[in-house]
């Protein structure tokens, strides 16, 4: 994907260009990005959603075949964020307890003792999230939402930052329990990796597995300045013209006749906060049209379903259909 | 390797589901007009709608152009021999059709689309011109509300617009319209005179003829169409008065019965002949010359026929204003046949006996030939009835009482009244009164006048209809096709022409139960118990009554009908420029009506300044090759026209950056207006160098998918 970097684009001479975030955290963010870039090669598309995702502080779930890179690009987010992590695999005996954390009875003190989960991490990789029974799923995703845990009368409220990076596999049927669409509502992106192209394939092969560069690689950042990020992003001006853009797209896809749902308004939030975040990557101070052009498909493609099964067009080229059909306001 | 006309391969149902609806309203147009245009042309419409069905939906090529040219050549071959003409109402619409099929072979592009229903649209037109019934108006209307809906879905080929959104878009466009059209229904100058009654090609409309042979009337007995309808001023008079003159027989061959002899047909009607016109002074003397006259003031509404005898009841005083002429036997015969509903209004005395004075008052020549003529019988023809008739006078004392032993002799002679009698030959008179003695009114009437002339006395034979059913609902009397009889007249000195109706006295009932209960179709009695029941005869009036106002108010809605209406609005004596004025008022009107029922749904708002200055700098841009595309943002935009015009980049990424900023950028209040005029000053500056040779600028360029994907960053 050929971007232009910011510095190209912007000339000092210029008065008018929007923004200047000027907080420490960009050169950061700069280096986090191209080491993400170094271990999943030719993929910054995505790896720049990912990152969008997590400073707008959502839920990212990441879609695709087995071996193309999910996990590891899970962990990478995860090392290079700086973060501490947990990985669950979900199988189908997983039990919530499994997730959130068991009450065990302590002897010593005669009282019941709280255990946590593997959940009290600041970055959940939950592998093959539809492997679990519903009761998991929604076990898991209800602490993704309330961002807190209800065990035994007692609230547990989980570290900030808080990521849960979930992936599925879409093509095994058996033995999976798809996400109904309420929960899917719940992760703000979901992004496909697909294969490489053909000369970073040849690089994957040659230099074999990129795993083993996160253990060389420093951290770019830590979880305080991820909050410090993540309130930055909030900060990104949003304009009455572009709130109106955004209305129109959701209004747009709750008239469409041949879709079985429109967006709901927590979608076109998190509309709004990814296309705020998609700007703060972009050194932007406001946000545009582009913006939410750029992370529409990733955030709209997995709540967006056609009504006849029949003629399945995907989420992705629907929500490009929906990108041409509303005209940008001027 | 395709030819040049094969079509691009399209996403299926974006391309079958308009071209579907396309051919539904086309085939619904050819279908409107199947018994008018011959069957090969609704084959032809029929298979190519099925051949560029298959073709889309089973992607197979479409027909070559050469094969499509013979084929519209071959068709219109076909209609130039049937037709010998590409004019006319039939021509016309055969051509259309046909025509319509072939384009339906290639109508894979909107355009295309949009042609076939236009073509249907006219189909629609042209049923309108050759048909206005009112069973019909529900067909037209549905057929105009399929093409509107095929219109909305071949507007939005590739949209989500559902069948059902297109069908009730399209019928809330219709109604918004209607007020529309009934305002220019009622207020468009109309031209007097019948623009629209296109010649009818042998049109066979059932009516009375001009002769009467055995089996005639009973041809029309069959038929329950409407004859005429007439609303009276006051009570209608009873039913055994409701004589309907019709044309009156005078010419005798043995057989058949006509106005007036076969050799005078093509040569020029002799000055005494029946058709002549009586003088104004005739007329004015015929006024009631009884004391106890019975009047009745009507307005008939006389359906058409291919006819031109204005139905009247007997006798008319005061004949109708118009193209009609009253001649010297009282019939009123219209100037041209009536190929169309007419309307008019006359006064009649039923209690008017015929004393016409010029003739009682004897023998004013003319008078007496008119009277000769009367007289006429065939020679060597019916040899026993003449013989009968002369004996009957001899014996009796007077003219009135010889009648009145000819109808005694039918009443005992064992007559009996059948609408299927037997056959008769070449003596019919002979035949029915010593033969077969069963017939209806028409042998009944004929074998009267014969004896009658016999004797010596002018009698001659008067058809017409008799009876007519009370409409409740519409207030108004039916008078059928079944209705029609014959009945005669004779010349009574002192009393003038005189109506005895020899059927009423082998069967009175006819008179006043009507011709129903002699149908043979009718007469099984299930049938006829269902016809009487009353919930089904209020149906059947109520059908009929609305059939009346349907001919009358909205068919036959005319410049005096126009003019009358103007005048209950208060204008007296509109000109055209007035009607003109109206009709511009209840436009705008509507317009208001419809503009603030319109208003009320969501608006954009109207561009601000910096909306204008934006549109006039894309406005610029695209004048030089680089437009923008509906759904590009600023920066997308700049680098779109990076790619185009790498020599407008760097300026254009200036000013679209400064429209960014100002756009979406946080408001800092100070500084805005500034920047803005800035702007708008530099928009205004720019003068934009035109590249050579400059590239047509294309409003919807579509942008390769790379670059879709690139954007945004």
């Amino acid at each position: 994907m050929s971007t232009h970097p910011a510095s190209e684009r912007r000339d000092p001479a210029d008065p008018a260009d929007p923004g200047e975030p000027g907080e420490p955290g960009n050169a950061a963010l700069g280096r986090a990005r191209s080491a993400l870039e170094t271990v999943i090669l030719g993929k910054p598309r995505q790896v720049r959603l990912c990152l969008a995702c997590l400073l707008a502080r959502g839920h990212l779930l990441i879609e695709d075949v087995p071996g193309v890179g999910k996990t590891t690009l899970a962990h990478a987010l995860a090392h290079v964020l700086g973060l501490a992590w947990q990985r669950v695999q979900f199988t189908s005996d997983l039990l919530p307890a499994d997730i959130i954390g068991v009450s065990v009875f302590d002897r010593a003190t005669q009282q019941f003792r709280f255990r946590k989960g593997p959940i009290f991490t600041q970055l959940l990789l939950a592998d093959e999230v539809n492997r679990a029974s519903p009761r998991t799923q929604s076990a898991l995703l209800e602490a993704m939402e309330e961002r807190q845990v209800s065990v035994d009368l007692t609230t547990y409220r989980l570290p900030d930052p808080f990521f849960v990076v979930a992936t599925e596999n879409p093509h095994e049927e058996l033995g999976t329990f798809a996400l109904p669409e309420s929960q899917l509502d719940r992760f703000l992106m979901r992004i496909t990796l697909g294969y490489p192209e053909a000369r970073f394939e040849r690089e994957l092969l040659r230099k074999g597995e990129r795993r083993d560069l996160l253990a060389e690689m420093p951290s770019a950042l830590d979880a305080s300045s991820v909050v410090r990020i993540q309130q930055a992003v909030r900060a990104v001006h949003v304009s009455d013209a572009l709130l109106d853009y955004v209305q129109r797209l959701v209004q747009q896809t709750r008239e469409r006749a041949d879709l079985k749902l429109g967006l709901s308004p927590r979608a076109g939030q998190g509309l709004i906060r990814a296309a705020q975040a998609w700007a703060y990557l972009a050194e932007r101070s406001a946000v545009l049209p582009e913006d939410v052009q750029a992370v529409l498909p990733s955030v709209a493609a997995h709540r967006l379903e056609q009504r006849e099964p029949a003629s399945a067009v995907d989420g992705e080229s629907l929500a490009a259909d929906l990108l041409k059909r509303v005209p940008v306001p001027i | 390797m395709s030819p040049p006309d094969t079509p691009p391969i399209r996403p299926r149902d974006a391309q079958l589901r308009p071209l579907m609806w396309c051919a539904a309203a086309f085939l619904g147009g050819v279908l409107l007009q199947v018994d008018r245009i011959p069957l090969w042309a609704t084959m032809t419409a029929c298979v190519c709608t099925g051949w560029s069905i298959a073709v889309c939906a089973r992607r197979m090529r479409l027909p070559r152009r050469s094969l499509k040219g013979a084929l519209a050549l071959a068709l219109t071959a076909a209609v130039v021999a049937m037709f010998h003409t590409l004019n006319g109402l039939e021509a016309g619409t055969t051509l259309l059709a046909a025509m319509g099929s072939v384009k339906l072979l290639e109508a894979y592009r909107r355009r295309d689309r949009y042609i076939v229903l236009g073509v249907a649209l006219f189909l629609l037109l042209a049923a309108c011109l050759s048909r206005q019934s009112l069973p019909c108006a529900p067909l037209y209307a549905a057929e105009a509300w399929l093409c509107c809906s095929a219109l909305v879905v071949a507007a939005h080929p590739e949209s989500s617009l559902g069948s059902r959104a297109a069908v009730l878009l399209a019928g809330r466009s219709l109604l918004i319209a209607l007020p529309l059209a009934v305002l220019a229904f009622l207020f468009f100058p109309r031209l007097s005179g019948s623009l629209w009654a296109l010649p009818e090609a042998g049109a066979a409309a059932t009516g009375l003829s001009d002769t009467l042979a055995p089996g005639g009337i009973s041809d029309l007995s069959e038929s329950s169409d409407p004859a005429f309808r007439a609303w009276f001023d006051g009570p209608p008079p009873p039913p055994a008065e409701r004589y309907w003159r019709g044309p009156v027989l005078h010419y005798f061959d043995g057989y058949t019965w006509s106005r007036v002899p076969p050799q005078w047909l093509g040569a020029a009607a002799p000055a005494t002949s029946a058709t002549a016109a009586v003088p104004a002074t005739s007329v004015a003397l015929a006024a009631p010359a009884t004391s106890a006259a019975r009047l009745y003031r009507y307005r008939v509404a006389l359906e058409p026929s291919s006819n031109r005898w204005w139905l009247a009841l007997d006798t008319v005083v005061s004949p109708p204003s118009g193209a009609v002429r009253m001649t010297s036997d009282r019939v009123l015969v219209g100037a041209r046949p009536v190929t169309e509903p007419i309307a008019y209004t006359a006064v009649s005395d039923t209690a008017w006996r015929g004393l016409d004075p010029t003739a009682a008052r004897l023998p004013d020549p003319t008078t007496a030939r008119l009277l000769g003529r009367d007289l006429q019988l065939p020679p060597h023809r019916n040899p026993r009835s003449v013989e009968l008739g002369r004996r009957l006078r001899s014996e009796a004392p007077s003219d009135a009482a010889f009648a009145r032993s000819v109808l005694e002799f039918f009443r005992t002679g064992g007559f009996r009244y059948t609408l299927t009698p037997p056959r008769l030959g070449e003596d019919s008179v002979d035949e029915f009164l010593f033969g077969a003695r069963r017939g209806f009114c028409g042998h009944f009437a004929s074998a009267f006048v014969t004896l009658m002339r016999s004797g010596g006395i002018p009698a001659r034979v008067v058809t017409g209809y008799l009876g007519g059913e009370w409409n409740p609902i519409g207030r108004y009397l039916l008078i059928r096709q079944s209705d029609a009889h014959a009945w005669a007249e004779v010349w009574l000195p002192g009393r003038g022409w005189t109506r005895i109706d020899p059927t009423a006295v082998v069967a009175p009932e006819r008179l006043t139960r009507g011709i129903g209960e002699f149908l043979p179709g009718a007469a099984s009695a299930p049938e006829r118990l269902l016809l009487n029941l009353p919930w089904i005869a209020s149906i059947r009036e109520a059908w009929d009554a609305s059939n009346a106002w349907w001919t009358n108010e909205v068919i036959g809605f005319d410049t005096k009908a126009q003019l009358g209406l103007l005048r209950r609005l208060g204008i007296a004596t509109p000109s055209p420029d007035q009607l003109g004025w109206a009709l511009a008022l209840c436009l705008i009107g509507w317009l208001a009506v419809t503009g603030l029922q319109l208003g009320r749904l969501p608006r954009p708002p109207r561009p601000d300044r910096l909306a204008r200055a934006y549109r006039r700098l894309c406005l610029k841009l695209a004048r030089v090759g680089a437009p923008r595309a509906l759904d590009e943002g600023p920066i997308a935009y700049a680098d779109s026209i990076a790619r185009r015009r790498p020599d407008l980049a760097p300026t254009a990424r200036v000013l679209l950056a400064s429209y960014a900023q100002l756009r979406f950028g946080p408001e800092s209040a100070g500084t805005r207006a500034s920047r803005l005029a800035d702007f708008e000053r530099a928009v205004a500056r720019w003068r934009i160098p035109r590249r050579r040779p400059a590239p047509r600028p294309r409003l919807k360029t579509p942008r390769p998918r790379s670059a879709r994907a690139s954007r945004g960053t």
